[in-house]
């Protein structure tokens, strides 16, 4: 199915498909750990006195090496636009990505030389290693979540969905007409629940705990105990429409949750990643600045 | 009268479905129930939710039942009415009804009825709401806002708070916040924490590296280790990783030999080294190599390679002046200090010396003979020891005194050779015989008394004498066997003249210029394998006073007997010492920084014997 993002094969051992993690039997991941491996021997070798800092030496040749790395990182975010095939093909260039920016934790630990603060150096440190973790778990959730999300949708589209609840809703709708004032009051909470209601918190807890259509169902559940005769028939018709909406919303909101948990990173990768180098500029500068 | 109902819906495919009604009656009911003259279908809507009503021919007015509200023209309310030559909406539930104006001549009132919330449904149920982006802001707007924060936070504020804080040392010190400290990288050291807030105290131009006049304005008293030029020239050469890296250097502004290329700083709170013994002898192991025409003997450790000690030794005098000059021990040099003094003497266990010593134990507290603190007086500090003074160190033996009157003692003053020949002088005249009582016996004299004449012509006879013993006795003090023949080179005076004259003394404070020995920290000597010396014994353990019987023998300690004791960094010897524990890279004067900081910091040498006041007598004798 071509909405269900990267294949599964993509992170298996699937042989006829080769992902970007695994481009070229891992040549970024060898690539890139032989460049820590090289790092951390010099680091550990040479005595930078009186202790190792950035502005050793040492510490600007990663430092630059760092700020490059940085900076060719963040074009993928240009490249990424043009897919090409070949040697230096976007796979290509996503596979080093990942594994260099995973070296990127070494070489820029490194520069520091452990040295942290509440000052613009570190800012810049911190704001790299959120990009980094970022995309880390965009890696992880790339691999693990999209078959969940497929799974969840029931073999619906989205549009399907929305339209079950739709549908649902004119079925309550015309099935509450007879109601009396106050009970259609309480089908109303569940016809104006927005399926999509809530902020980023609602849609990656999955959590909602003020659902009209829960409490139209908790109430009108109650009113069927007490109801009788040709009022007690339509709202146990209620009650049903209720339940079958309470799962359609569930299918929905469930979808929006593996959405959410899919998408978040993205909006913490990227823009910190221009944070980052706002930062790595303040940082550069200041250094020079403060020659 | 009658109301002309248009009830518009659409089909799927958006064609617009018109159903028309008319109801002759000037009263309508509005609600969901069947009954309700404009059924409205939808739970939005009360059973019975509203009633139009004919109010005049030109007005129409609308009621909303308790407990409900109505829209009318987009104003909430419980009720209203509506023009009909202008006519209006009215808002039920998701439904407007549209009132047309009325047609001129025309009775009816046309209403169309239509549900509005389908645009609305539609937007509620966009399946573009799956995605996050729905709920978030772009990552375009979250970039430039984090972008410009921190630029405007990081970047502009520290350079706006460079240009615009207080400069100069009562600035320096202050403790207020600027924001170019979000650019510190580390805590500074623990000496220059208070300068933490001021950046520019050092930092004092933009994209130049810190000079060293940043650190001269309060490090007035270090000097350069030498001339710059020379400083460089004695480098050692630079492996090719290391001429790249000063070439990096240089093209980014900074240049070799600052301060801050030792002094490094922003790396937290530490304490400044002990400078390694390597970092001098880098240069000092083979600095003849660079520098041919250096006086600096080769140096790379204290037992390896250490050059024979080069005391300022006076050699000469020039007049008054005496001549220094610096002489390797190897030489032999002598001292000319003009001054007679056996040493060996003084220090006898039994002889003249010791008996006098033993005489005026009670007056001045001596020992059975003398010690070496009887006559050298250590200098406050206790490092060096005060000029040796005649009235303090050498009177109480050796006295001036030459007359007593009523229990004082006159003495001839010291340092002055005028002064002693013209009191010699008074004492003759004024203290010579005696005037004889027949000169006075009466008013007037009888001729021819003959007791009277003898007197006179002895008197006189006295009189005349007496200038030619001054002068012998002025002659004695200076010659062999005087009081200052003994001690001081005498000058001979003109011929026919008693203007004697004494040579100056003079005795170098420091020997060691350029490099530093505390005498305190050796009051108490234990050479390996060998006893633990106190007192005397300690001194002559070094400076070997009790085998000279020359004042020009210079009695400095060499490096062997040094050596001794004190071994380079790393080596067996008892006190390892590095090159910083006696000299130290910046100033001549005054303890080294680095036994100044480990004194500072609590931290004793090791190896240093602690000097315990129980414990100190038992070699000393008893006084």
């Amino acid at each position: 199915m071509a909405s269900r993002g990267i294949d599964r094969a993509d992170f298996g051992e699937g042989a006829a498909h080769e992902s970007f993690l695994q481009y070229r039997r891992y040549r970024w991941f060898k690539i890139s750990a032989l460049l820590c491996l090289f790092f951390i021997v010099v680091y550990a070798l040479v005595d930078i006195t009186p202790r190792p800092n950035g502005g050793s030496w040492e510490g600007y040749i990663l430092g630059t090496i760092g700020a490059a790395l940085i900076v060719w990182l963040a074009m993928l975010g240009i490249r990424k636009r043009a897919m090409t095939r070949g040697r230096w093909s976007l796979k290509a260039w996503t596979s080093a990505h990942v594994y260099l920016g995973l070296s990127l934790i070494v070489i820029a630990t490194l520069h520091t030389g452990f040295q942290f603060g509440w000052n613009v150096h570190t800012l810049a440190y911190a704001l790299m290693m959120l990009v980094i973790l970022s995309g880390v778990y965009g890696i992880f959730v790339y691999g693990m979540l999209p078959q969940g999300l497929s799974d969840s949708r029931a073999e619906m589209t989205g549009p399907q969905m929305i339209d079950a609840i739709n549908q649902l809703d004119k079925q309550i709708q015309q099935a509450a007409q007879p109601l009396s004032d106050a009970d259609s009051a309480v089908v109303l909470g569940s016809l104006g629940e927005d399926p999509f209601g809530g902020g980023v918190m609602r849609r990656l807890s999955g959590r909602y705990p003020r659902c009209g259509n829960r409490e139209a169902l908790r109430t009108m559940r109650g009113r069927l105990a007490e109801s009788s005769g040709k009022e007690a028939a339509a709202i146990e018709k209620i009650v049903q429409l209720l339940e079958r909406k309470a799962a359609a919303l569930q299918r929905v909101r469930g979808y929006v949750q593996r959405r959410a948990l899919l998408e978040i990173w993205l909006y913490i990768h990227v823009p910190m990643t221009f944070a980052c180098i706002a930062a790595l500029i303040a940082h550069i500068v200041s250094v020079f600045f403060y020659w | 009268m009658a109301f002309v109902l248009r009830n518009i819906s659409y089909s799927a495919d958006g064609r617009q479905i018109v159903r028309s009604s008319r109801i002759n009656d000037d009263l309508l009911k509005i609600g969901r129930d069947p009954d309700c003259d404009i059924r409205l279908n939808d739970l939005a809507v009360a059973l019975h939710h509203a009633t139009i009503e004919q109010v005049s021919s030109q007005v129409l007015g609308i009621s909303a039942e308790s407990g409900t509200t109505i829209e009318i023209d987009g104003t909430s309310t419980q009720g209203g009415q509506i023009d009909l030559t202008t006519g209006g909406t009215i808002r039920i539930g998701p439904f407007r009804l549209r009132v047309s104006a009325q047609e001129m001549g025309s009775d009816d009132v046309a209403i169309d009825v239509e549900r509005a919330d389908l645009e609305e449904e539609e937007e509620r149920f966009d399946p573009r709401r799956f995605a996050l982006s729905s709920v978030m802001p772009g990552k375009r707007p979250i970039a430039w806002v984090s972008v410009i924060a921190i630029l405007l936070l990081f970047l502009v504020w520290p350079i706006w708070s460079f240009h615009s804080q207080p400069r100069g040392e009562r600035a320096a010190y202050s403790a207020s916040f600027h924001a170019d400290q979000t650019w510190s990288p580390g805590a500074l050291s623990r000496p220059h924490q208070a300068l933490e807030h001021n950046c520019t105290a050092c930092h004092e131009q933009a994209f130049v590296s810190v000079r060293d006049s940043s650190c001269r304005a309060c490090h007035t008293n270090v000097h350069d280790h030498a001339d710059p030029a020379r400083l460089a020239a004695a480098r050692p050469n630079l492996g090719a990783f290391a001429r790249f890296r000063r070439a990096v250097a240089e093209t980014f502004g900074q240049e070799a030999g600052r301060c801050v290329d030792c002094h490094m700083e922003h790396l937290g709170p530490l304490e400044m080294a002990p400078t390694p013994q390597k970092f001098c002898a880098d240069c000092h192991g083979d600095l003849r190599a660079r520098l041919p025409d250096t006086r600096l003997g080769s140096a790379t450790d204290f037992r390896g390679q250490h050059p024979e000690f080069q005391p300022a030794v006076l050699v000469n005098w020039n007049g008054d002046q005496p001549q220094m000059r610096r002489i390797s021990l190897t030489d032999r040099p002598r001292e000319q200090s003009n001054l007679k003094f056996p040493h060996a003497l003084h220090l006898q266990p039994t002889g003249g010396v010791a008996q006098m010593a033993r005489t005026l134990r009670a007056t001045y507290g001596f020992g059975n003979q003398l010690e070496c603190s009887d006559c050298h007086v250590p200098t406050i500090d206790g490092v060096r020891f005060q000029p040796i003074d005649m009235r303090g160190d050498c009177a109480m033996c050796h006295s001036l005194a030459f007359d007593r009157i009523d229990g004082t003692v006159r003495t001839l003053r010291h340092g002055d050779p005028r002064q002693v020949i013209a009191d010699i002088r008074a004492w003759y005249r004024a203290g010579g015989p005696q005037r004889p009582p027949e000169f006075d016996a009466g008013p007037r004299s009888r001729p021819g008394d003959v007791t009277q004449i003898r007197a006179a012509i002895q008197y006189a006879r006295a009189e005349a004498g007496l200038g030619g013993r001054a002068a012998q006795a002025i002659r004695a003090v200076f010659s062999e066997g005087g009081a200052c023949y003994d001690c001081h080179q005498v000058v001979q005076p003109p011929a026919g003249t008693l203007d004697y004259s004494i040579q100056p003394v003079a005795f170098p404070q420091r020997y060691m210029l350029h490099g530093w020995f505390d005498h305190r920290a050796h009051q108490v000597v234990q050479r390996p394998g060998g006893p633990r010396l106190t007192g005397t014994q300690a001194c002559l353990s070094c400076h070997t006073a009790n085998a000279s019987s020359d004042s020009s023998d210079l009695m400095i300690p060499n490096l062997e007997s040094c050596q001794a004791c004190h071994g380079g960094e790393g080596s067996n010897a008892p006190v390892q010492s590095g090159c910083a524990m006696c000299h130290d890279y910046h100033i001549d004067e005054g303890t080294p920084a680095m036994l100044l900081r480990r004194q500072v910091r609590g931290h004793r040498w090791q190896t240093t014997i602690r000097i315990e006041p129980q414990s100190q007598p038992t070699a000393a004798p008893a006084r």
